[in-house]
């Protein structure tokens, strides 16, 4: 035993460590469900226990000696129950052509662990809901009432969440390996989707009273960081943990002293955090040149654009607008309409934009969606209408769901009843 | 000539080797210590008089997965086994110039203290032309 660290140190390691562990134990003994279970308590314990006793020399192996002595209790529990009950828990292999082993496995390390964790954990058989809980505890190692404290729910809906999630990743009998190489790219599209909704989550909290849950944010990057060490040459995992970044460095800009929301072109640029713009900067621009350009890379780029300039005024919308077209022809979302449609704005003068936001007003996927009318509001404003963008402003609070959205909209609408009031340059992220 | 000990234990034996009293009093560390420290000097001793081949251990029968045919799919039962069913906890093949003396040697793998406890021991086949008849 080395001496007591402190616990913000082990809380980290154990962090680090979680997904390994859990690796560990499943490649071993397999029952993904329990041995995540298993993991948990046994972080627990060592949660209790360090800060105590000393951090064991070898941490890691502590964690899998500990884990797999639960798994073993778990199981033992588990199968008395079962007899109990006169069923025994049977399942077949989810392909009986028997496929051989490959000729020389190359050796498992604990990254290939985390990856195939993750892979399970953003298992398409998963709803997202599902998809985020178990990623955020089985291979983030937050516990569940921590992921249910994220997101806002009672620790026994989130605790049901899990279950259901881990129930299903059991039943869909996939073994504990790294999926296919023709499936890889797609169910990396999967990861890295669940590690965007976590960052959105944090950075632009959907309910609420608190506009950036930033400790959510900050785990999504984390995560999104283990990815990219894991997958250095993948250019989209770039490109996410670039957009995250180069987002996240507005934070400290992106609320007033009060809580409230200020929009891009009036944010104090000053306070942006410059480390994470170069680090942003630097990775898409690696990432680019390398291809196949994906909408993560595309959409850090236009995010790089707006971080690298000096003031609102000295954006370049047209570099801007350029990008928006390209990430257009890769997706059809409609939140890229609507932010396109912004750039026309910049660019071509607000009718244009106007224009292409009548069009999106069809799209059910937004038809409802608070940005609809909050950005018709801004353009309107550009354009000179006070009146209707009043309203505009209006209806978009009435939609918006997080309260500083609300209060921002509602102060924009009030603005706009005091004639000196300057005309906003929308925000176009 | 080649012979395989075969040492078993239920699941209620791997959980009093845990500490876990079921039925009968949890094995002390003392005890647990002691059982560790004889099976090491037993197969020390083998393996400087040459006799040693290969000794493993199993883990908790709990750990078991069976995998059986069934209307020709092959299915998994996971820990097949009631948990008083003796299986196979362990095996120690030792290479000696007879059966007696292998069964000499598997004696020593008996607990003294544990009357009716058993081991199996068993020549291994040196290839598969000896079950020719």
């Amino acid at each position: 035993m080395t001496t007591t660290r402190p616990g913000g140190d082990a809380e980290q390691l154990l962090r680090r460590l979680a997904p390994q562990v859990l690796g560990a134990v499943v490649r071993r003994y397999g029952h993904f469900d329990l041995a995540e279970d298993a993991v948990q308590e046994a972080l627990l314990a060592a949660a209790r226990q360090w800060p105590a006793d000393g951090v064991p020399d070898r941490p890691r192996a502590w964690l899998v000696t500990v884990a797999a002595r639960r798994l073993t209790d778990l199981l033992r529990s588990e199968q008395a129950r079962r007899r109990r009950e006169e069923t025994l828990a049977r399942w077949a292999l989810p392909d009986h052509g028997l496929a051989p082993a490959a000729d020389q496995p190359p050796p498992v390390t604990d990254s290939d662990d985390t990856l195939v964790l993750l892979f399970l954990c953003c298992h398409p058989a998963l709803p997202p809901a599902g998809q985020i809980a178990l990623t955020l505890r089985a291979v983030g190692g937050l516990t569940t009432a921590e992921v249910a404290r994220a997101f806002l729910v009672p620790e026994p809906t989130m605790t049901r969440r899990i279950t259901r999630a881990k129930q299903r990743v059991r039943d869909s009998g996939v073994p504990f390996r790294l999926p296919p190489a023709p499936e890889r790219a797609g169910r990396l599209q999967a990861v890295l989707h669940v590690l965007y909704l976590i960052f959105n989550e944090g950075y632009a909290s959907t309910a609420g009273p608190d506009l950036a849950r930033a400790e959510l944010a900050a785990e999504a990057i984390r995560l999104t960081r283990l990815v990219h060490r894991l997958l250095p040459e993948d250019p989209e995992v770039a490109g996410l943990l670039a957009l995250m970044l180069l987002t996240d460095a507005r934070r400290p800009a992106r609320t007033g002293p009060a809580g409230e929301l200020v929009p891009m072109a009036e944010q104090d640029r000053s306070r942006w955090n410059p480390d994470y713009i170069a680090e942003g900067v630097r990775l898409v621009s690696r990432a680019l040149p390398r291809g196949p350009t994906g909408p993560y890379q595309l959409q850090a780029a236009i995010a790089a654009v707006h971080d690298e300039a000096p003031t609102a005024e000295a954006t370049d919308w047209p570099q801007i607008l350029a990008l928006y077209r390209v990430l257009m022809s890769l997706s059809d979302q409609p939140v890229v309409a609507l932010n396109h449609a912004v750039a026309v704005a910049m660019v071509r003068g607000p009718a244009a934009g106007l224009e292409l936001l009548a069009g999106l007003a069809a799209d059910p996927r937004i038809a409802t969606d608070h940005r609809l009318p909050a950005v018709r509001a801004h353009l309107l404003e550009l354009a000179g209408d006070h009146s209707a963008a009043r309203a505009a402003y209006l209806a978009a609070a009435g939609r918006a769901t997080s309260l500083p959205q609300q209060r921002y909209l509602h102060a924009r609408a009030a603005r706009l009843a005091d004639p000196t009031a300057r005309a906003p340059v929308p925000d176009a992220q | 000539m080649k012979y395989m000990i075969l040492l078993y234990g239920s699941q209620q034996d791997y959980d009093l080797l845990a500490g876990q009293p079921t039925g009968k009093p949890a094995m002390s560390p003392e005890q647990v210590a002691a059982m560790h420290a004889y099976m090491g000097s037993l197969h020390q001793e083998l393996d400087e008089a040459g006799e040693l081949v290969d000794a493993r251990g199993l883990t908790a029968p709990v750990h078991a997965r069976r995998v059986q045919l069934r209307s020709g799919v092959p299915v998994v039962t996971d820990g097949p086994y009631p948990e008083t069913q003796e299986v196979l906890a362990g095996f120690t093949v030792v290479e000696c110039d007879s059966f007696d003396r292998a069964t000499e040697i598997a004696a020593r793998f008996v607990n003294p203290d544990a009357d009716g406890e058993y081991v199996d021991v068993r020549p291994v086949l040196d290839s598969v032309d000896d079950l020719a008849g």
